[in-house]
This record gives C-alpha cells, structure tokens and sequence, in this order.
C-alpha cells in the first residue's frame, strides 16, 4: 500500500464501485481476452485435463476475488454457512455479477448427495467457442468451474467443481453444468446444522 | 445477455459487467507473472496477446459499427479514440495531440486497472501492456504500421493513463500481380 | 435467393464455402480456383477504375445469376451467388460478416487465414440464410 508519489488515494481508501456507477465492457473485450486465455494455456500444457486445470485455475481467482467483492457490497459482510445458501448465492448474485443474469438451473445430484449442479443455457464464457471435434470433450466452461470452486473454497465449502456440455431437449446447443462435489466435511457440517 | 442502457453503445452489441473482465484480466497477468518470472518477459508477452487479439478484434469493430476504412493515421487514431475504446473498454478517451504521424490520447477510465495497485518488486511491469499490443495489431490489418507504448501510467503514480502512437509507415496492400 | 456463399482470405486463399441450394455446383478443386481467381479479378478491377480510391466490383451481373461482393477493409471478401435481382444480398454479406467476427474470430482454436471449421458459424449462418431467404 505505498504511495510512491501517486495522486490517487490508496486502494483501499477507494470507492467500490456500486452497481450504479460500475461500467460496462463489451461482451467482445472479455470473449477476445479469454480467446487468448485458452491459447496460451495450450502452450503450457500437453492434453485436454491439463488446458481444462489450467483455465480453472485462472478462474479460481477470479472466484476468489468475485467473493470477496460481492460479500462487501451485497451482504454487508455476513457469511453463509449453509450449502443451499452458498448455492443460492452462486446461483443469483455470482452469476448476476459476473455474466448479466441469473444461472438457469440449480439441482441437486441424482447420483451421489454430496453433488449438485448449477446449470446455464448459454454461458458466456462458451458463447463463442465451436471445439474441434480432435479435442474430444473440452469444455472452456471449466473456467467458469474455476470461478465457483474459487467461491466456495473462500467461504468455507471446498468442492471438486467441474463443467460438462449436457444437450437438452429444446435447446438448439448443449448447455453447460457446473457439477459441484463437496468435500465430505462440508457435507457433515451442513448435516449437524440442519435440522 | 441484458444490454444496459448507457446511451447507444458503439456496435449496439451486448454489454458485460467490467469486473468480470478486470478480475480476469488481473488473474491472467498473475498467471504470468508464476508462468515466466521476470515482469520484462511478462510485458512482452502481453504485448504478443495484446497483438493477437487486436488482429482479430479490429474485424469485429468494423463489422458491429459498419465503420468504412479509415483513410489515415489520424482518422484511425481519432476512431479508436472516440468509438474503439467505448464499444470494448467501456470508457472514452480524449485525443490531446495530433498530426499526420503521432498522437497521444488520455483514457478517462481505465477497467483494466480497477481494484490494482502495483507492488514495489513489480515496477518494471507494464500492466496495460496488451492495450498496446491491441491497438498494433488492429492497425496492421488496416495496413498501417505503427508503434504504441504507455507514456504516462497510474499505476506508476502518473496522473492519468496516456498513450503514445507513432506511425512508422503505410504499408501497401499486395497488388498480385506486381512485376518487380 | 441465395445460391451460395464463399470467403476469400486477404491472399486469395478460399477459407469458406457453402450451397445453399443442388442448382449450379462447382467440385471442389472448382471453388478453390473461384476463390483464388475472383481475388486477383477483384484487385485489378480496382486498378481498371478512372478515378483512384475505388472498391473494386461489388456486383457482377450475369443472365442466369448475380454475384454479390462484399470486401471488408481488412481485406477479406465475403461473395454471394444469387438468383437475378434478389433482395438482402448485400446486407445478408454484412452479417455475415458479423456473424465471422463472432463465430471464427472469437474462437481461440481457429488460426487465421485458415478454413474455417467451426460449427457455431455453420449454425447460426444456417439461421441468418434462413431469414434472409424469408424476408
């Protein structure tokens, strides 16, 4: 936090900014960016798991930070402590914050109890990308992945998160699930605190 | 994809809430920073991404603006200036110096920056080095070579964010059939 | 209608091709050579033109068909083959070129200049003809 002669006052003096006044960017500038992202990833890895690690990787900091935002100004500090709230939270507010609306679906796992999946019809961070059919089951979305297991590790709930292409009936392309795998830990705490 | 009203964005497209282009941005120069070491290595290869990306970009703004060709440098540096940087960055920048070969134009915002402030050991590090890059690579597929770099940088305890474009020259476009 | 739709890169190298329609065909080898020589065509048409500045041919008009061009300042040119005097050629090309700067621009596993595979392009260019057709 040094000065160094700056004008403007140290960062953490400085204005969050509120929904109000935030600016917009193009949805060009980030769909270029993250383009770039993911081919440079490809040079520092050798295999699809690997590109898929490296992109959530650079989610998780987003997610870490997005957290941190979010929870000063939205939730004037107070801290959830259950999975469906941290869930909720992901579900609306993350989303809303990050991609302009709501996530489509949020649901529990059918085949294991400590899953749940939050899903998008079109998420933005796919909207662009066609993969080639020789990178069998690339999914960009991990980045999005990222982003949640960033979250929910800094508030307390680590999770194995991951994103999948699902078709759907109705939809003209797949849309993404965000599957969330909760640490056994966080799924006893949720237990001894429910009812 | 919600579009907020803020007066006609240039391209009309959709728009996107900043932070998630600052956080990410942010989150990739770390990357880098673990990746290559040196902030020299890491301006460098910003500014490659920088130009990768200008490259395909500058497509994408004539498309979306229906923009005709720029006849000269300082057509297109007044077209960045006053449409470029709102329709990707949101924010307008001011064109304070100009004639046929250099300009210098000062961002009012800058969303790259939000939320940074950079460490004493990181000095050396351009942050907003992709901009640069950008603007090269859009200019070179419009057939103008010219140079970009950050003159005066917040993030260094300047006043404001400057940048400095110079033309270095035109360069033709292949005549396939050229006897030279 | 729209007959067919073809992309030549700023080298002349043909990087898209689609029919719309069984009538008037060309293999393979055929629409390469369409690419390759409407580019060299569309340079010199430039230089045919009395006064300097000139966009090169944006039309070409023949007994059974039109050939609509569109050139983008980036050199890349987006062509049409149409039936006689159809509507929305020109404005169709513009979003195509649109739809190019989305679809194939935006993702990170095309490399410039070469074909494109990508199937959110074929996708949505399907609807984009669709509406065209129809409007």
């Amino acid at each position: 936090m040094s000065q160094r002669g700056s004008v403007l006052p140290p960062l953490v003096d400085r204005h969050i900014l509120t929904s109000k006044t935030r600016n917009d960017v193009g949805v060009g500038a980030f769909a270029f960016l993250f383009s770039e992202i993911v081919q440079y990833s490809q040079t520092r890895v050798s295999n699809v798991s690997e590109l898929e690690r490296k992109l959530a990787d650079v989610g998780f900091d987003v997610g870490v930070r997005m957290l941190e935002l979010l929870v000063h100004r939205e939730k004037a500090g107070k801290r959830e402590n259950r999975i469906l709230g941290i869930l909720s939270f992901l579900h609306t507010n993350v989303w809303k914050n990050l991609f302009g609306k709501t996530a489509d679906s949020l649901e529990r796992g059918t085949s294991a109890d400590d899953e749940y999946m939050i899903s998008d019809h079109d998420l933005l961070v796919n909207r662009f990308i066609s993969v080639p059919r020789d990178m069998g089951h690339l999914n960009c979305g991990a980045f999005a992945a990222g982003i949640v297991e960033g979250v929910l590790k800094s508030s307390g709930f680590p999770a194995r998160v991951t994103a999948h292409s699902v078709t759907s009936e109705g939809l003209s392309r797949p849309k993404t699930t965000i599957l969330i795998k909760f640490s056994p830990e966080v799924i006893e705490r949720d237990e001894r605190l429910g009812s | 994809m919600s579009s907020k009203a803020k007066g006609a964005s240039p391209g009309g497209g959709d728009r996107i809430n900043s932070e998630l282009f600052t956080l990410t941005y942010g989150a990739l120069v770390r990357h880098l920073l673990l990746d290559l070491e040196s902030p020299e290595e890491v301006n460098k290869q910003l500014d490659k991404m920088g130009q990768n990306i200008g490259i395909r970009l500058v497509d994408d703004f004539l498309a979306k603006t229906n923009t005709g060709r720029c006849r000269n440098f300082r057509e297109a540096a007044k077209t960045i200036a006053e449409t470029g940087f709102r329709m990707f960055l949101g924010c307008s920048a001011k064109v304070t110096q100009i004639d046929d070969k250099e300009c210098k134009m000062v961002l009012s915002e800058n969303p790259l920056t939000d939320f940074v402030e950079l460490p004493e050991k990181l000095q050396p590090l351009s942050y907003c080095s992709l901009l640069c890059g950008v603007i090269r690579g859009a200019l070179e597929q419009i057939s103008m070579k010219v140079e970009c770099e950050i003159s005066k940088d917040p993030l260094k305890g300047d006043e404001r964010f400057e940048l400095h474009m110079r033309l270095v020259e035109y360069v033709n476009e292949e005549y396939p059939f050229k006897d030279d | 209608m729209l007959l067919s739709l073809y992309i030549v890169n700023k080298s002349g190298g043909l990087i898209y091709h689609r029919d719309f329609s069984s009538l008037a065909k060309l293999d393979t080898n055929d629409t390469l050579r369409l690419g390759s020589i409407w580019h060299s065509l569309h340079a010199i048409s430039s230089q045919l033109s009395p006064v300097p500045g000139c966009k090169g041919i944006e039309l070409l008009q023949a007994e059974t068909f039109d050939l609509h061009n569109f050139q983008t300042p980036t050199g890349i040119k987006f062509f049409a083959v149409a039936e006689c005097n159809s509507q929305g050629v020109d404005r169709f090309l513009k979003r195509v070129y649109g739809l190019y700067a989305d679809y194939v621009l935006k993702n990170p596993f095309y490399e410039l200049d070469m074909p494109i595979r990508c199937e959110l392009f074929d996708l949505q260019l399907t609807s984009e003809v669709t509406l065209t057709m129809n409007a």
